[in-house]
């Protein structure tokens, strides 16, 4: 295996997580948002099945996916089958209940009554979500970290809707698979140091985020 | 007559089938601090609430300098309120974070804040804490910044949920006198909910009671306190007596007090000339028929006006300029041979007497 196609199996790996990251943020925290301050009917029904998502087996996420893109399936006419962008939406489906799940654990956390202080205080709706957001920020990265952690890991449903193509959707853990399955440990062990090292980057970035201001309050603490 | 700041016409809010709040009319005069006084669980807070526009009532209007309340003009007419939580919960960040917080809401600019920020600081005596974190203050200090976020916006309405609930005596009695001080000097038109007759005696210009959600009596302190609207309200009450008063002398803390044509000695720290409201319980008065040598400092001479039983007790009414209330048993009643219209004498040790602090206010100033 080459220099170059360890990097370009990395990027794609971060391309892919990263999108679907990204998008499960786009639609999951407005939706949390949503969960949280509203009330409406059936709105436990969809908490419970958001809790549950959070355990979703990615090869039946993988299975659901292939079986909607598969040529003969519903949105067999977009072409998408072993594509970039199937794995993007496989691993938006597993991320998404994770961000939301755990995003509205931290949103839980939140005093109500700082909230209603905002409020009180001349905070507009827009103005009491946003500090709602940052009064929630270590749980919010948390449920990031998480989630990232759960779709970069991810093999099963990468590999039956990307179907580990060379140079088009070989992803670092798909690469790992093969490469064990033929015996190449060395490339194996390698592929896995760069994985492990990628997922130690980003956690670190996103931890370090979460603890600035932290050390702010300096007691008590545990001698 | 002068418009009134705030009117509310038939407000009403039930929760699950059960009355909550019934206020056929409700009204607040420029600059007053009117006390919104009841027990628990009367619907004092949920009146605020409704009225700084956090909970939506379920009938009712809502009037703020004769502009009538509704969805159009909510935002606008919010932001001429601050409402303080019964708790004090602070953002994260420092405590100016939490100053700052309000202002930015309200888009402030920065060198506004910045003056705004100095005068508050300096006012409430926040400059040493300002880059702590609330969480490592003392309760009395939080609750100074719980009022000084409120102060440093300059709203025109301050709507205060119990603000000096739980708090050591000795914070207590600092907080309420720096409050009063700065809300007078301020000119903020308040609303202070309390379930404190202290705390009612020390700050109402005007008192409104509030029980089972519907507000039963609304006048000065002394006429609430002095005339109960019925049993129920002066039980409340708890039947203290209040007077207004003017230092005459002011001595080491010992003070000499001309009250309705009365001198009445107590302790306190007011200068002389100072307008003070005194106030005293029941049980600390005795009654006697002749004036005694005692160290008791002072005596009234007064005419019974009333006898009431109230509770195990005789609850007696006398008019000595002011009327005064005493708690006596039956056999000294009947000792004392009280009746109607018989003249006796009331006294009170100084030491007994609870004085409503004045400040000289002029040396503050607030606003732009």
């Amino acid at each position: 295996m080459t220099l170059k196609e360890i990097l370009e199996i990395t990027w794609l790996s971060l391309l892919v997580s990263g999108f679907a990251i990204g998008l499960a943020m786009l639609a999951g925290l407005p939706a949390t948002v949503v969960l949280y301050l509203k009330k409406f009917r059936g709105k436990r029904l969809i908490i419970s099945l958001v809790n549950t998502g959070m355990g979703l087996p990615p090869v039946v996420v993988g299975l659901f996916v292939a079986i909607l893109f598969w040529r003969t399936g519903p949105l067999g006419f977009l072409n998408m089958m072993y594509t970039p962008a199937a794995m993007v939406i496989a691993q938006f489906i597993i991320a998404l209940p994770l961000v939301i799940g755990l995003s509205l654990a931290a949103f839980e956390q939140v005093d109500r009554e700082i909230l209603l202080q905002a409020r009180a205080l001349g905070a507009t709706n827009r103005q009491t979500v946003f500090l709602l957001f940052k009064e929630s920020r270590m749980g919010q990265l948390a449920a990031i970290i998480a989630a990232f952690g759960g779709v970069i890991s991810e093999v099963g449903a990468v590999m039956m809707v990307g179907g580990n193509l060379k140079n088009y959707t070989r992803v670092l853990t798909t690469s790992i698979v093969q490469e064990t399955r033929m015996g190449n440990f060395s490339s194996a062990i390698y592929l896995a140091i760069i994985l492990l090292a990628l997922s130690f980057l980003v956690n670190w970035f996103l931890t370090s985020l979460q603890q600035k201001g932290v050390s702010r309050w300096k007691g008590p603490s545990w001698k | 007559m002068e418009r009134p700041q705030l009117e509310v016409k038939n407000l009403r809010f039930s929760c699950d089938g059960r009355k909550i709040l019934d206020v056929t009319y409700f009204d607040l005069k420029k600059k007053e601090c009117l006390v919104l006084f009841g027990p628990n669980g009367s619907g004092k807070s949920t009146f605020l609430r409704i009225i700084s526009f956090l909970q939506q009532a379920d009938s009712g209007e809502i009037y703020y300098q004769g502009e009538k309340a509704g969805k159009k003009n909510r935002l606008e007419l919010s932001r001429k309120v601050v409402y303080l939580l019964q708790k004090p919960v602070f953002f994260k960040g420092t405590v100016k974070d939490n100053l700052l917080m309000g202002l930015k809401f309200r888009k402030i600019d920065s060198p506004q804040q910045k003056q705004r920020l100095e005068r508050i600081s300096e006012l409430f005596a926040l400059n040493s804490l300002l880059d702590r974190s609330p969480l490592e203050l003392s309760g009395g200090e939080r609750q100074r910044v719980h009022l000084a976020r409120a102060f440093i916006l300059e709203p025109e309405f301050l709507f205060l949920d119990e603000p000096f609930n739980g708090l050591d005596v000795q914070f207590w009695e600092e907080i309420i006198a720096d409050f009063y001080r700065i809300r007078k000097a301020s000119g903020v038109t308040t609303i202070l909910v309390t379930h404190l007759r202290q705390e009612a005696a020390f700050l109402a210009d005007r008192l409104a009671v509030m029980l089972k959600g519907e507000i039963v009596q609304t006048g000065s302190l002394e006429e609430v306190f002095s005339t109960p609207a019925s049993p129920e309200i002066s039980r409340l009450m708890g039947q203290e007596t209040l007077v207004e008063g003017v230092v005459e002398d002011s001595n080491n803390g010992f003070l000499k007090i001309s009250a309705r044509g009365q001198t009445v000695y107590a302790f306190g720290h007011q200068k002389t000339g100072e307008r003070v409201v005194l106030t005293f319980r029941p049980e600390e008065v005795v009654l006697a028929l002749e004036k005694p040598s005692t160290s008791v400092r002072n005596w009234f001479h007064g005419q019974v006006y009333e006898l009431r039983p109230f509770d195990r007790m005789i609850l007696v009414s006398l008019n000595c300029g002011f009327k005064l209330k005493a708690y006596v048993s039956r056999t000294s009643v009947d000792e004392l041979r009280l009746t109607l219209g018989k003249k006796i004498w009331a006294g009170i040790k100084a030491s007994a007497l609870a004085i409503r602090p004045g400040y000289q206010t002029a040396d503050i100033k607030f606003g732009g």
